[in-house]
């Protein structure tokens, strides 16, 4: 029976709403007035009386309970809405109860409800309030007077309002209006699809816990009865590590499971959940450390530095992913403390800057493996410092704030570079084929592994001419993805310099590779994980060359290859990534 | 594919490392991401033999059996159901390898 929404409603009652006008002011007012008008005389009252009386009578049909009582002032007869708030005050105390029940119903709501929610509930309230009042509906069973044929009819459960409103039609009028009277209401109908649809949701919400979450909890549960887990040997627990850190559930509670005074070397591939207490815990726990490495150690802050400077005296090797928090001061403090430090890699730092580059290099002269990756402030001034390093085998500069210059780089090549093991120097894009000539064929010839990915103004001339020149002995990694210009000469000249010893070979997004050149990856009898990803030339006869080719590939990645189908031919132990169409078969 | 494989109703046979083996509906194996791999590609020798061997030692390939059948049960049960919970079923000694 009750309506929940809001029809449209008049100008005038919108208007008045947002003056903030309710019934109960009107109310007041009106009471007010009639105060006044006894003080001024009572023949003024009953004239008013009267014109009630003779107003209803005009109306014929309103609703008995309506009858025989007050009706608005003269004041007020010329709106609509003063009549209907004439109404509600003479029904006010059957519409007080509703308010009371309406204020109980939402005190029990639940606080998690959300806001849009609340505020649906609100409106529904208000609207409750106004149109029952204004609608009283008379008993079922009760005669009435159709305001159409003005016959008299029972009241019935499908009785109708008349349109326009005063009064109630009986039934053949209701019908003849061309309104169903057995129609359900469709507003309650809607509700309930509503409070369905919320019920879906929490069903949805019971998932079951997978097992890898059912096993943590109970490791977690019983990470003080270590006994229970009998004895762990150490790749058992790297690989128990790497579970936990999968799923990002390495908590401060769970993580002591893996300290030991004899622990020399610590791998936390996500620390996410470690706060400041328990990095400083596990320094203390592990005393003897010389290796440490931490990914996403977004909680490493200051003060826990500062503990490591004082409680990690062994510490040669340190790998920090995400160290944000930390400040040049606990930098320089802890290099300070840390004279023995051999290797220091850096992977996202906003903070590290000149002035800690050169307390590293004051301090801790004997680094042989430096990573300073996607340091910000990472420029040319840095490099002078890191040619003083002398015993420098593993150089990672890459992905910096702003590029270095061809000549500095190459002025650290001319110290460092013979003695050079790896070098990353990706996404420097200052750094072109003149680079390559005078500087990494120049300086070093022993390089293991060399990345230059992301260099947009190699060319194909220019890196052709470079293999063409090199001869490095060992080279093994090799990785320059994303040079678009470059390809149809380079990748011929690459193979023969190095296929012998390479084992990983990333040529991404060399857009020109000719399919000839590409059929001879497979005299590289070393290779191991191969990317020819966006190397538009790829196609199914190249995949199976590589793959008859190359023993000991483990993996290919050949994503963007639009002419490698889901047909293309497969070898046991070696995984394909980025097949575009394999999606599709699996999906049958 | 059967009608009765796409049902889910045959026998899939589970081995374990140490030679045991257990043998279970193969809507129940279906449970596990991995399984599925194994049994969907028509191609797989685990397909077509229907035997996955399941590279644990038997004790904890034995949980694993188990909690895909609790997964299996109760996956669809209905919301006001009471599912028990398969933490209590996990002994600690092979939590940890269980989790790996």
């Amino acid at each position: 029976m009750t309506n929940n929404v809001r029809g449209p409603t008049s100008a005038l009652t919108e208007f008045l709403r947002e003056l903030g006008i309710n019934h109960a002011l009107i109310q007041r007012r009106g009471q007010r007035w009639q105060q006044q008008q006894a003080e001024a005389g009572p023949s003024n009252a009953s004239t008013n009386a009267n014109q009630d009386i003779t107003n209803e009578e005009e109306q014929g049909g309103l609703p008995d309970s309506l009858t025989g009582e007050a009706a608005p002032d003269s004041d007020h007869l010329d709106s609509e809405e003063e009549v209907t708030t004439g109404k509600k005050r003479k029904l006010s105390k059957a519409a007080l109860e509703r308010q009371k029940a309406s204020a109980k119903k939402k005190a029990k709501k639940n606080d998690d409800e959300d806001y849009k929610d609340n505020e649906e509930d609100a409106y529904t309230a208000k609207s409750l309030r106004e149109n029952k009042s204004t609608n009283p509906k008379p008993s079922i069973g009760s005669l009435q007077k159709c305001s159409r044929c003005s016959k008299q009819f029972t009241m019935t459960k499908y009785t109708m309002a008349a349109n326009p409103p005063p009064g109630y039609l009986c039934h053949s009028c209701a019908k003849s209006s061309g309104a169903d009277p057995f129609k359900k209401p469709a507003a309650p109908r809607k509700r309930k699809s509503a409070a369905e649809k919320r019920t879906i949701t929490n069903f949805q919400e019971r998932k079951l816990p997978t097992l890898v979450f059912l096993c943590i909890k109970v490791i977690s549960q019983h990470i003080n009865d270590v006994e229970a887990f009998g004895d762990i040997g150490s790749v058992n627990l790297d690989r128990i590590v790497r579970a936990l850190c999968r799923n990002r559930s390495l908590t401060p509670e769970n993580a002591t499971l893996f300290y030991d005074v004899r622990n020399k070397n610590i791998n936390i591939y996500d620390g996410t959940r470690l706060e400041p207490p328990a990095l400083t815990t596990l320094a203390l726990l592990n005393p003897n450390l010389t290796s440490l490495r931490i990914d996403f150690c977004g909680h490493l802050n200051n003060a826990v530095l500062d503990s490591w400077s004082t409680s990690l005296p062994a510490l040669t090797r340190v790998e920090l992913l995400g160290p944000f928090l930390v400040r040049v001061p606990a930098w320089i403090s802890f290099f300070r403390s840390h004279p023995g430090l051999k290797g220091f890699l850096l992977h996202q730092s906003p903070r590290f800057d000149l002035e800690c580059m050169s307390a590293l290099v004051t301090h801790c002269s004997r680094i042989t493996e430096l990573r300073l990756k996607e340091i910000g402030k990472l420029d040319d001034t840095f490099l002078p410092h890191i040619s003083s390093l002398k015993y420098l085998e593993q150089l990672d500069l890459s992905s910096p704030g702003a590029s270095c210059s061809d000549d500095s780089v190459i002025s650290v090549l001319k110290e460092r570079g013979a003695q050079l093991t790896h070098l990353d120097l990706s996404c420097h894009n200052e750094l072109g084929d003149d680079f390559l000539k005078r500087g990494i064929l120049a300086y070093t010839p022993h390089l293991v592994s060399l990345k230059l990915d992301n260099l947009p103004s190699l060319t194909d001339e220019g890196v052709a001419a470079f293999f063409h020149a090199w001869t490095p002995s060992v080279l093994s990694t090799l990785s320059i993805a994303r040079a678009h210009d470059v390809g149809s000469h380079a990748l011929p000249a690459l193979l023969d310099c190095a296929w012998s010893t390479l084992s990983t070979l990333n040529i991404n997004a060399w857009r020109d590779t000719t399919v000839e050149s590409l059929v001879n990856i497979a005299k590289a009898q070393e290779l191991r994980t191969l990317d020819i990803g966006w190397n538009r030339a790829v196609d199914n006869f190249v995949i199976k060359a590589i793959l008859d080719g190359c023993p000991k590939l483990e993996e290919i990645k050949c994503w963007g290859c639009n002419r490698v189908t889901a047909e293309c031919p497969r070898k046991l132990n070696v995984n394909l990534h980025g097949v575009e169409s394999s999606v599709y078969v699996d999906a049958y | 594919m059967s009608s009765q494989q796409q049902q889910g109703d045959d026998w899939i046979r589970i081995t374990s490392k140490d030679g045991f083996s257990f043998v279970v509906k193969r809507n129940v194996a279906l449970r596990s991401g991995t399984l599925r791999n194994m049994l969907d590609e028509h191609n797989f020798a685990e397909a077509v033999q229907k035997v996955c061997p399941v590279d644990e030692r038997a004790a904890v390939t034995e949980k694993f059996v188990e909690y895909l059948a609790y997964k299996a049960s109760y996956e669809n049960a209905n919301p006001n159901e009471e599912i028990p919970d398969f933490g209590e079923r996990i002994a600690p000694e092979i939590a940890l390898e269980l989790c790996v």
